[in-house]
């Protein structure tokens, strides 16, 4: 059990007005951490700001410390940090050109592969997030026309062709039909293997599905963390077992 | 009854305002044709764009009017050359760089140079620009292409900015969010991603910007120097197409070969503005079917 990422007493605001309070969590390599919550309860901004994306907002500052590998976030050149930690947002967003150029886009600008091997690293990229078969024909067309599920998978692939170690997902699925999003969560278990994984999701059953470990928020507080297993079955705290069993949230 | 009469009376109204500036443009393109063929059947269609001299006044009178057709391209190509990168770095830097308050300033500062009159802008180009063109480049007169063409990428400036501004900043945030998120820098983000995004409405303003160059009177009138010779460099003085109308339309007899060959030059730039609009919409339409 290696920690990936350690937060040190973070606390975050937009405004002089306090979002996350003083949390201390931690992600172990390798693992799907499963961040639930209802809204407003700081998981999205505690996301955005592991790589920093938060960073742009200029009504936003922070205390504390996240560590990368022992190594300060805060420290780090923005661009490097978000090169390790790749960001999945809600909306798919496919960048308006062909689906190659999509993936190949962030390697070739980080020189990561020369243009020979690229048709590689797009066909790997595209395999680890199960969109290959799908779209093998077709890789010149616009990414746009493809399905949002499609579009969502794209978004992964073009994350993993840049190799991060840590990838974030933000509600990837939550404007997914439930089959898209089976087809999401098969990619995320089977990209568990190489990378660490921190999931934001409304959807608590989505969390117990894939989550190693499940981290309940509430106003901007960590309640509880736990083995998904446990969590879900046992609840430590009352407010967990209500949200979960959807008594409130 | 009354309600429906009302409304069908309104509808009428409306539809007449929508199709008067379609009659209004047949109408003008009707009237430049009619003068503008007859004077071809008389001189000769070749003998006037091929002809280099342009000497309405003289006995037998030539109207060449290539010399024209070189200087109004030169003008405007020395323009769009000065106003292009400029408008748009200006209108990147307004859009994405500038933080608010210089941005607010520089943005109705901008639109602000648009409202210049073009006189206004001939005048100071004639006693400021024209005598430093005349002592840096050491040239016999400062009226020359050069000088033009600076005054004009002035005129074309805000059109290009304030265009290529809003075509920028209508590029959503989730592109540039998705490209951060990559580890792109914010140059990169601009030049491969907001840029891209953006440029079917850049190349509409720069159209649009080119479009009021060529069509430009005044400024030209008062800088160039108004020698109807073909230039052998842009240091010399020129004439445009539109300034040979202003300058010569209320010398002529009306009906007269002077006055129909007028036309003919309306013509010349009535089919280069719109083989410019042309272009502009095949642009567009090819970035939209992308």
């Amino acid at each position: 059990m290696v920690d990936k990422i350690k937060v040190n007493n973070l606390c975050c605001f937009y405004g002089g007005k306090e979002v996350i309070s003083s949390l201390n969590i931690n992600v172990v390599k390798n693992e799907i951490l499963s961040i639930i919550g209802p809204s407003n309860s700081g998981k999205t901004s505690f996301l955005r700001t592991l790589n920093r994306m938060n960073d742009m907002n200029v009504n936003f500052s922070r205390k504390g410390n996240i560590f990368l590998d022992d190594e300060n976030i805060f420290d780090m050149n923005p661009e490097n940090l978000r090169k390790r930690v790749g960001m999945l947002f809600a909306m798919p967003i496919p960048l308006p050109m062909s689906i190659y150029d999509n993936i190949s886009y962030a390697p070739k600008r980080l020189g990561i592969a020369s243009n020979r091997n690229m048709d590689e690293v797009v066909e790997k990229s595209l395999r680890d997030s199960s969109l290959w078969d799908e779209v093998k024909d077709r890789l010149n067309s616009s990414a746009i026309k493809l399905s949002g599920g499609q579009q969502q998978r794209l978004c992964i692939a073009r994350i993993l062709a840049i190799e991060p170690e840590v990838i974030l997902f933000d509600e990837p699925c939550s404007g997914l039909d439930p089959i898209s999003t089976a087809k999401v969560e098969e990619a995320m278990l089977k990209l568990k293997e190489k990378y660490t994984i921190v999931l934001v999701t409304n959807n608590v059953k989505q969390a117990s599905r894939v989550g190693t470990r499940t981290a309940f928020f509430l106003m901007g507080e960590l309640v509880e963390i736990d083995n998904t297993a446990k969590l879900f079955v046992s609840p430590r705290d009352k407010r967990t077992g209500d949200y979960i069993t959807g008594r409130f949230g | 009854m009354l309600r429906k009469f009302r409304d069908s009376v309104i509808e009428k109204i409306i539809f007449i305002c929508g199709i008067l500036s379609i009659v209004f443009v047949v109408l003008i393109f009707g009237f430049l044709f009619k003068e503008g063929i007859s004077f071809f059947k008389e001189y000769g269609i070749f003998e006037f764009l091929l002809g280099k001299y342009w000497y309405p006044t003289s006995d037998p009178a030539a109207y060449g009017v290539l010399s024209l057709i070189v200087g109004s391209v030169l003008v405007t190509l020395g323009a769009t050359i000065i106003a292009v990168p400029l408008g748009i770095m200006t209108a990147l830097y307004i859009s994405e760089i500038a933080p608010k308050g210089i941005r607010d300033v520089l943005k109705s500062l901008v639109e602000l140079m648009a409202a210049i009159p073009s006189v206004v802008i001939g005048f100071v180009g004639m006693v400021t620009l024209v005598p430093l063109v005349k002592a840096l480049f050491n040239v016999p007169t400062g009226l020359t292409a050069f000088s033009g063409s600076i005054m004009l990428a002035f005129m074309a400036m805000p059109t290009i900015v304030s265009i290529s501004e809003d075509a920028i900043r209508s590029v959503p945030w989730q592109y540039k969010e998705g490209a951060y998120a990559l580890g792109a820098t914010k140059w990169q983000t601009i030049r491969r991603i907001v840029l891209k995004a953006a440029m079917p409405g850049i190349i509409a303003a720069v159209m649009l910007g080119i479009g009021r160059v060529i069509g430009e009177t005044m400024a030209v009138m008062m800088i160039t120097g108004n020698a109807a010779h073909i230039p052998s460099s842009i240091f010399e003085p020129v004439r445009t197409l539109t300034a040979t109308i202003a300058a010569e339309m209320g010398e002529t007899v009306k009906g007269g070969l002077h006055y129909k060959a007028l036309f003919g030059i309306g013509l010349v730039l009535f089919s280069i503005t719109f083989i410019i609009n042309f272009i502009a919409d095949l642009f567009l339409n090819k970035n939209k079917k992308r």
